[in-house]
């Protein structure tokens, strides 16, 4: 019997896997919803109303969560083999950290000379650089026994990549303002 | 409160009775009223066939109120006893009037509500809520004069960048007028979803959406009978008559005016309409005002007008990556509000979006309608359409932090109903309480957001600092309604608010004005209650036997079977008779024991969709 107990990947009818269709999971969240939205019970009762609510809640949370590739893997992780990687943030790999100050540091120079092109271009490259790393991670998670470490590191350089950009959006508001 | 009724499209378990429903659009300038009937969506006309009314309104005396057009006429004759363009004060603080126009510092007084007062000549004093709602209530008698019965509820459109303190005071000013709110719509999707359902369209659409005093971007996807708004945007404050500003301002420095001569400016505005209309057509037009004569050209009124327009390109900008849409990945763009007819507007709209905008759509109506077609989906009945509107939240909820910053929990563009938790800890030793302040918009510092409400967790067992885990819970409705959870996980202390901005109307003081109100004949409240708990008895026998006869059997064990089934035989005894008390505690039983069980019907119902094949074509 299907229940509260099912987990992201199987909402939507998926195996626990890093690599997700994209298309195919906003055509069954659009699915899932046209049977679960309270809209669609508005003449049942209030029971009835609460419980498509929680139910679309659920389906909305597990969609954020599958279609963003950091959520996804630390999701996946936790499922598969209990593991949270949501608090633990060290990383020993000082060339990445290093990495990451000088594109800290270029990012706070463009916001400073509020030049919009050159902010661009950085999230060009932050977002190349994005695509690579995920690459890399879908890599470690087709093995066949996963690495926990790595994925760990490749999660959290990825993550920072992420929070690169929204940053990069925060400083395009303020020179765009 | 019935189980859940999965009823197949045209097989519905008990003949539907067709309810009347409206959409309202209620606007800055006109308001119009629609619903859907024998399947079509139309507006509805007044006894002259007019169907827009002007959202002006006239106090002759406390009780002798007159709305739109006779109230316009007075405009001229007295104008010192009229209110129009009420939208603008709707859900707002007397601190904010210095964003608002048309309204001057010494009309404005504080009130109860804590919006701002409109003071008239003859002493009469309105609050935003109730100018609106004597607008909404004479458009609800037009609809139930044509219609022949009760509105059984509505749809009421907003600005999509409406905050939720606009919005509360948009409800109240309906609950004022005896109106049962549906639903609030946003006034872009509303479009698009007369529009999509009118012409088949299908695709990325944007919908640009500039008013008289606000500019709405939505960005949607349209799919099989799916609305879904990827993202919305906009500014409360910023609109066409802004264009008229700008222009008179013009006007006012070349003819060297006082900057503090009032009459002068409002002249000015004016003579800055029909110049922006004369040139829509024209390339020159000659001008006087006051001491001043002079030719303006469209390329001057081009120049002056063009940073507003820029501006409004900035919010889709910014919305377009909300959406996470490329500018070329939109397959079109759809006009709506009268100020999009300016030339300057579509042409640079078109540029911006690289697609000629969609202008052929009547720019009135097309907000009432949708209002109209989502009204009649929320009241129950059943269309061929089966459409669904999936919607997000304009604006981000967060949280007051340490510093005065606000934490964002939910960020904008989310889609809703959704839930989001974050943990806090306590600062101090000992400490035994938290306040949390809830807060919307998208500024860093919570003195720049609107302020929702404000509430403690208390009783939290003393600790040392930052040992108390308190997990704090938002939860957004399909109607966009937020509720807020605080809970210190490690003890298990509890507090919750349903979230009212502090702008909005207290119940008290809406039943007040109830009472006070005579658009309500007196109803022994008693005998209604005792009717509509019968009926509500009547309805959950009905669902929950029904739904025990399809798959009873099949998702309850024996014994939760048995449960049911006595619960309801209680009830059919107890709604016999005359305890309103006992059948709404019956109901309640009822449901407890059902509640497992509707959860049950309605997994295996969403697993179906999953399948695929039992729902429509999708």
């Amino acid at each position: 019997m299907a229940s509260a107990q099912q987990n992201y990947f199987e909402l939507f009818g998926l195996e626990p896997n890093f690599f997700v269709d994209q298309k195919d999971l906003s055509d069954k969240l659009r699915r899932l919803l046209h049977s679960a939205h309270p809209d669609r019970h508005a003449s049942g009762g209030s029971q009835q109303q609460m419980l498509a609510m929680q139910k679309t809640t659920r389906l909305n949370d597990a969609f954020a969560v599958l279609k963003h590739p950091v959520k996804r893997a630390q999701y996946l992780l936790q499922v598969v083999k209990g593991i949270d990687t949501t608090k633990d943030h060290t990383v020993d790999d000082p060339e990445f950290l290093m990495q990451q100050l000088e594109l800290r540091e270029e990012l706070h120079n463009i916001t400073g000379d509020k030049d919009a092109t050159a902010l661009m271009d950085f999230a060009d490259k932050i977002e190349q650089m994005a695509e690579v790393q995920e690459a890399e991670l879908g890599e470690l998670f087709k093995q066949d026994a996963w690495d926990i470490d790595a994925l760990k590191v490749a999660i959290y350089k990825l993550q920072f990549l992420y929070k690169t950009l929204h940053d990069i959006e925060l400083a395009e508001d303020k020179i765009l303002d | 409160m019935a189980l859940l009724q999965i009823s197949e499209p045209g097989q519905s378990t008990e003949p539907h009775q067709h309810k009347l429903a409206a959409g309202i659009d209620l606007g800055t300038t006109n308001s119009l009223i629609a619903t859907v009937r024998s399947g079509k969506a139309e507006t509805l006309p007044d006894t002259h066939s007019k169907h827009t009314l002007p959202s002006v309104v006239h106090y002759m005396g406390e009780e002798s109120v007159e709305v739109g057009y006779k109230a316009k006429e007075q405009q001229a004759i007295e104008p010192g006893n009229v209110i129009s363009s009420i939208k603008r004060l709707m859900g707002r603080g007397l601190a904010d009037m210095g964003k608002i126009k048309e309204f001057s510092a010494n009309q404005l007084v504080e009130s109860e509500s804590g919006m701002p007062g409109v003071v008239l000549e003859n002493g009469i004093e309105k609050n935003p809520v109730e100018v609106s709602s004597d607008i909404l209530r004479t458009l609800a008698n037009r609809a139930e004069e044509t219609l022949g019965g009760e509105l059984g509820g509505v749809v009421i459109t907003v600005p999509a960048y409406f905050d939720e303190a606009q919005r509360q005071a948009t409800k109240d000013a309906a609950q004022l007028a005896g109106l049962k709110v549906l639903r609030l719509l946003n006034e872009p999707t509303a479009a698009a979803v007369a529009y999509g359902l009118d012409t088949g369209s299908e695709g990325i659409h944007a919908i640009y959406d500039l008013g008289g005093g606000t500019f709405d971007i939505s960005i949607l996807r349209l799919q099989k009978g799916v609305f879904e708004v990827l993202a919305t945007g906009g500014d409360s404050a910023l609109g066409g008559d802004d264009f008229d500003r700008a222009i008179g301002q013009y006007l006012v420095e070349q003819a060297g005016v006082e900057s503090d001569d009032r009459r002068a400016y409002q002249l000015a505005m004016i003579k800055a309409r029909d110049i922006k209309e004369a040139l829509t057509d024209v390339d020159t037009v000659d001008v006087n005002f006051l001491d001043w004569d002079g030719k303006i050209t469209r390329q001057q009124v081009e120049d002056i007008i063009a940073p507003i327009v820029d501006k409004t390109l900035l919010s889709c900008r910014r919305t377009l990556k909300d959406a996470g849409v490329k500018v070329d990945e939109v397959d079109k763009v759809v006009m709506v509000g009268g100020s999009t007819r300016v030339p300057l507007v579509r042409e640079k709209v078109e540029k911006h979006f690289k697609v000629p905008p969609l202008t052929d759509i009547d720019p009135d109506k097309v907000v009432a309608i949708g209002a109209a077609i989502q009204a009649n989906v929320l009241i129950g009945n059943k269309s061929d359409d089966e459409m669904l509107l999936l919607d997000v939240i304009p604006l981000s909820l967060g949280v007051e932090t340490m510093g005065g910053l606000a934490e964002k929990i939910i960020p904008r563009n989310t889609p809703i109903p959704i839930a989001k938790a974050q943990e806090f800890t306590t600062f101090k030793d000992g400490q035994t309480a938290m306040a949390i302040h809830v807060v919307q918009g998208e500024r860093e510092l919570v003195e720049d957001c609107r302020s929702l409400a404000r509430f403690e967790l208390r009783g939290i067992p003393p600790m040392v600092a930052g040992a108390a885990r308190i997990k704090v819970t938002y939860q957004v409705d399909a109607d966009g309604l937020l509720q807020v959870t605080a809970e210190e996980t490690t003890s298990g202390v509890k507090a919750d608010i349903t979230v009212k901005p502090s702008y909005g109307l207290s119940d008290e003081q809406i039943t007040t004005m109830l009472e006070s109100s005579f658009s309500h004949a007196d109803e022994d409240i008693q005998a209604r209650m005792l009717r509509e708990q019968k009926v509500e008895a009547a309805r959950v026998i009905e669902a929950v036997s029904a739904a025990l006869n399809e798959n009873g059997k099949e998702l309850l064990s024996e014994e939760e079977f048995a449960a049911v089934q006595s619960s309801l035989e209680q009830l059919n005894q107890v709604s016999q008779g005359d305890d309103i008390e006992a059948i709404e505690n019956a109901i309640e039983v009822v449901e407890k024991n059902t509640n497992e069980f509707a959860s049950r019907r309605m997994d295996a119902s969403i697993a179906k969709a999953l399948v695929g094949h039992e729902v429509d074509e999708l």
